[in-house]
C-alpha cells in the first residue's frame, strides 16, 4: 500500500469514527437495556424464549410512549451460558455499549462472573432466573424464585395430602443440584419426615441404573429430584419409568416445555413453579395472547425462566418513572418500592432484594398437559440478603 | 443380589451394543472414529423420525441401521478415503465430522429434547425382581448382535477379507483382496451399528443433538481394553460395566461414572495390547 493510499484509508477511518460517535450521541436518547443471556451452551434451549419476553415488553412500552418519553432499546449479548462468556458479555454491555440496566436470565456461573463487572460499572442488574439463593450485591435485584419458595409446596403436598413420610433424593452433581437437595433434606427434617438416601450422578452421566436400584430397595414413599435441566432430567425420568417406579415423584428441575416433550414418561410428575401457562389470571391470558400476536409461529412457549424477564423490564420501567431518572443509584433505591401486576401475579422485589411469589404446584398429565393442583400465595423468599 | 446381577448384565449389554460399531471400524481401518457419538445421535434422530411418521417403534432399529449404513458409505468415500495415507489427519477429520453432524442435526431438528416412542415400557417380574422390560430386551438384542457379528466375521467371505486386512493389509492386497472395498463396507457397517445402537438406547436417554457425546469416551475405553475382538468386547463390557455398577452401588455413583475410564487405564497398563489380543 502506498503512502498516499494509507493516508486515504486513515481519512476514511477518521470519518467513520466521527460518524460513529455522532451515531452514539443520537442513540443516547434511548434507554438501553443490556441482556446477557446464554444463546449458546446449556441455556440455548430456553434463551430464545427469554429474548422474546423482553422484546414483547419493550415493544409494548415503546408503543405506549416509552419511559419518561424515551424509547427502550434492547442490547442482547451471548454469555455462552458460562463464566468466561459472561465476563465478555458484561464487559461489552457495561463499558462499551454503556447500557442503563442489565436485565437477564442466566446460569449461576454466568451471574457470578458478571457481578464484579456490574459492581465496578455501577449498573442496576435485575436477575430473572430462579437460582440457589443468597447472591447479594448493592446493584442486584432478583424477581425469580429461590429454594425456600420452590421446595415447600412439593414437600408440604407430599406429606400432607399424599401421606408420604420417607423420601429419596436424586440429583446431578453440581452446585444447583446439590444445593436444592440439601435444602430439601433440611426442610423434610424440619417437617418431621425422613430422608432415606440421596444420590448424585455427574452432569454428563447417562446411566442411573444403580441409583434407581437403591431407590427401589429403600422403599421410600416419595421421590424428589433436582438434576441439571435438559438431558439428565429426561434420562433419569425415562429410566425411572422403565424401571416401573410409580411413587409420587416431585421434580425440582423440569420446566413445562421439557415435561411436554417427554410425553407419557413425564405423566404424574409434580412440579413447583412461579409460572405455568395455565394460570387463569387476566394478566396471564393477555400476556399469552400478545405473545402469540407478536411472534406468531415463531413463538417459543413462555415459561418460568422467560416470564420473569418480561416482568423485569416492566419493573425497571416503573422504577425509572418513580425515580424520574435513569441514574443508577436512584433506580436502585426505587426498585423495591415499585410493584407490577404481571402474568405471575403481583411482583415486588421488597424482601432483601428478592420477591415474595405465588407458587404453583402442578402435575403433568398423560397428554402432556399441566394440571394446576394448588397455588400458594406470596411465598416468602426467607433470609436472602440480610445485610443489604 | 438379583438386582445387582441384572444391573451388571444389562449395563454390559448396553455398553457392548454402543461400542461395537467403533470397534469394527478401529479393527479393520485402524481408525478411531470420533464421529461415533454423532452416529449414535443420527440413530436417535432416526428413531425420532420413526415416531413422527407414526411407524411401529421397533422399525426405528432397521431404519436407523439403513440410514447409518448409507451415510457411512458416503462419508467414507468423500472424507475418510482421501486421508488413508494420513491416519492422524483422518482421526481429526472424524472429529470435525462429528461436530458438523451435530450442527446439522441442530439446524434440522433444533436443540431441544425430542420425544421418541419407546417399543417397550414398564417393568416385569424377572428372577423374583420387578425389572425394566426394555433393559432385559436389550440383553437379548445385544446377544443376537454379538452372534451376528461373530457369524459375519468368521463365516462369510467379507469376514475373511476383513480379518485378512486386520492382520496384514499389504499381504491381503497382494493376495487380491480389494482392501479399499473392505474399508468402504466396514465404515458403512460401523456407522450402521453405531446408528442402530443410538436408536436402541433412545428409550433410556434424552434425544438431543449431543446425545452421543457421553458414550464416546466409554466406548473408546472398552474397545481399547477389548483388544479389538468380539469376545474381547463382551468380556470388557462385563468387567468394566460390572465394575461401574458395583462402585456406583457400594461406593458412590459419582465415582461410578469414573470407573470405566480409570479401570481401563489400569488394565491397559498391565496388558497394553488389550484383553484378547495376540
Amino acid at each position: 500500500m502506498s503512502r498516499k493510499h494509507l493516508f486515504g484509508a486513515a481519512g476514511v477511518l477518521a470519518a467513520a469514527l466521527a460518524f460513529g460517535s455522532g451515531g452514539i450521541a443520537s442513540a443516547a436518547d434511548t434507554i438501553k437495556i443490556g441482556i446477557p443471556v446464554g444463546l449458546s451452551g446449556a441455556n440455548s434451549v430456553v434463551a430464545p424464549s427469554v429474548v422474546q419476553s423482553a422484546e414483547l415488553a419493550a415493544a409494548e412500552i415503546n408503543e405506549a410512549g416509552g419511559v419518561l418519553g424515551r424509547q427502550i432499546e434492547l442490547v442482547v449479548a451471548d454469555d455462552g451460558s458460562g463464566a468466561q462468556g459472561a465476563q465478555k458479555a458484561f464487559d461489552s454491555l457495561v463499558f462499551q455499549k454503556k447500557v442503563d440496566v442489565l436485565i437477564s436470565m442466566e446460569t449461576s456461573a454466568a451471574r457470578n462472573a458478571g457481578l464484579p463487572i456490574v459492581n465496578r460499572g455501577r449498573v442496576p442488574f435485575i436477575y430473572t432466573s430462579f437460582y440457589e439463593g443468597r447472591s447479594c450485591s448493592p446493584w442486584l435485584y432478583v424477581n425469580a424464585w429461590v429454594p425456600d419458595q420452590q421446595v415447600a409446596p412439593i414437600v408440604d403436598y407430599f406429606m400432607g395430602e399424599l401421606g408420604a413420610k420417607s423420601f429419596f433424593l436424586i440429583g446431578s452433581d453440581y452446585a444447583f443440584g446439590r444445593g436444592m437437595l440439601e435444602f430439601t433434606a433440611d426442610y423434610i427434617d424440619e417437617k418431621g419426615g425422613t430422608v432415606l438416601g440421596d444420590e448424585y450422578l455427574p452432569m454428563d452421566g447417562t446411566d442411573w441404573t444403580p441409583i434407581i436400584s437403591k431407590l427401589k430397595a429403600s422403599g421410600a414413599d416419595a421421590l424428589i429430584t433436582s438434576t441439571a435441566g435438559g438431558a439428565p432430567n429426561v434420562t433419569l425420568t425415562k429410566q425411572l419409568r422403565a424401571a416401573g417406579v410409580d411413587i409420587p415423584y416431585g421434580n425440582l428441575a423440569v420446566d413445562e416445555g421439557t415435561a411436554r416433550n417427554m410425553g407419557a414418561d413425564a405423566a404424574g410428575i409434580y412440579i413447583s413453579a412461579s409460572y405455568i401457562t395455565d394460570i387463569p389470571s387476566q394478566e396471564n391470558q393477555d400476556f399469552l395472547k400478545n405473545m402469540k400476536a407478536h411472534f406468531g409461529d415463531d413463538l417459543k412457549t413462555p415459561n418460568d425462566l422467560s416470564v420473569p424477564q418480561y416482568e423485569g423490564v416492566y419493573l425497571y420501567k416503573l422504577a425509572v418513572e418513580k425515580a424520574g431518572t435513569t441514574d443508577a443509584q436512584a433506580v436502585i433505591d426505587a426498585l423495591d418500592d415499585v410493584s407490577f401486576m404481571g402474568p405471575r401475579g403481583k411482583i415486588q422485589m421488597n424482601k432483601q432484594r428478592h420477591a415474595p411469589l405465588t407458587m404453583y404446584l402442578a402435575q403433568v398429565q398423560a397428554d402432556g398437559g399441566i394440571k394446576l393442583i394448588s397455588s400458594f400465595v406470596d411465598v416468602d423468599p426467607g433470609e436472602q440478603c440480610p445485610h443489604l | 443380589m438379583g438386582v445387582l446381577f441384572l444391573d451388571i448384565v444389562t449395563t454390559a449389554a448396553i455398553l457392548f451394543t454402543v461400542a461395537s460399531g467403533l470397534m469394527i471400524i478401529l479393527g479393520v481401518m485402524k481408525l478411531i472414529n470420533f464421529a461415533h457419538g454423532a452416529f449414535l445421535a443420527i440413530g436417535g434422530y432416526a428413531a425420532f423420525v420413526t415416531t413422527q411418521l407414526g411407524w411401529n417403534p421397533w422399525m426405528a432399529i432397521p431404519f436407523a441401521a439403513v440410514v447409518g449404513f448409507v451415510l457411512g458409505l458416503v462419508i467414507e468415500r468423500v472424507i475418510v478415503r482421501p486421508l488413508y495415507a494420513r491416519p492422524l489427519d483422518a482421526i481429526l477429520a472424524t472429529w470435525g465430522l462429528g461436530i458438523v453432524i451435530g450442527q446439522v442435526i441442530t439446524i434440522v431438528f433444533g436443540r431441544e429434547v425430542q420425544f421418541v416412542q419407546s417399543p417397550l415400557s414398564g417393568a416385569i417380574e424377572f428372577l423374583g425382581q420387578s425389572y425394566s422390560t426394555y433393559r432385559l430386551a436389550l440383553v437379548a438384542i445385544g446377544a443376537i448382535l454379538a452372534l451376528a457379528l461373530i457369524a459375519l466375521l468368521y463365516f462369510t467371505r467379507f469376514g475373511l477379507n476383513a480379518r485378512a486386512v486386520i492382520m496384514n493389509e499389504d499381504l491381503a492386497r497382494g493376495l487380491g483382496i480389494d482392501s479399499t472395498r473392505v474399508r468402504l463396507t466396514t465404515f458403512g457397517l460401523g456407522a450402521a451399528l453405531a446408528s442402530m445402537a443410538g436408536a436402541l438406547i433412545t428409550p433410556l436417554i434424552s434425544v438431543d443433538p449431543n446425545l452421543g457425546l457421553p458414550w464416546l469416551i466409554n466406548s473408546f475405553m472398552l474397545v481399547l481394553v477389548s483388544g479389538v475382538s468380539i469376545p474381547g468386547l463382551i468380556v470388557a463390557s462385563l468387567i468394566l460395566g460390572g465394575a461401574q455398577v458395583l462402585v456406583s452401588s457400594y461406593v458412590s455413583a459419582i465415582l461410578g461414572g469414573l470407573t470405566i475410564v480409570v479401570l481401563a487405564a489400569v488394565i491397559l497398563r498391565i496388558r497394553p495390547q488389550g484383553l484378547f489380543s495376540g
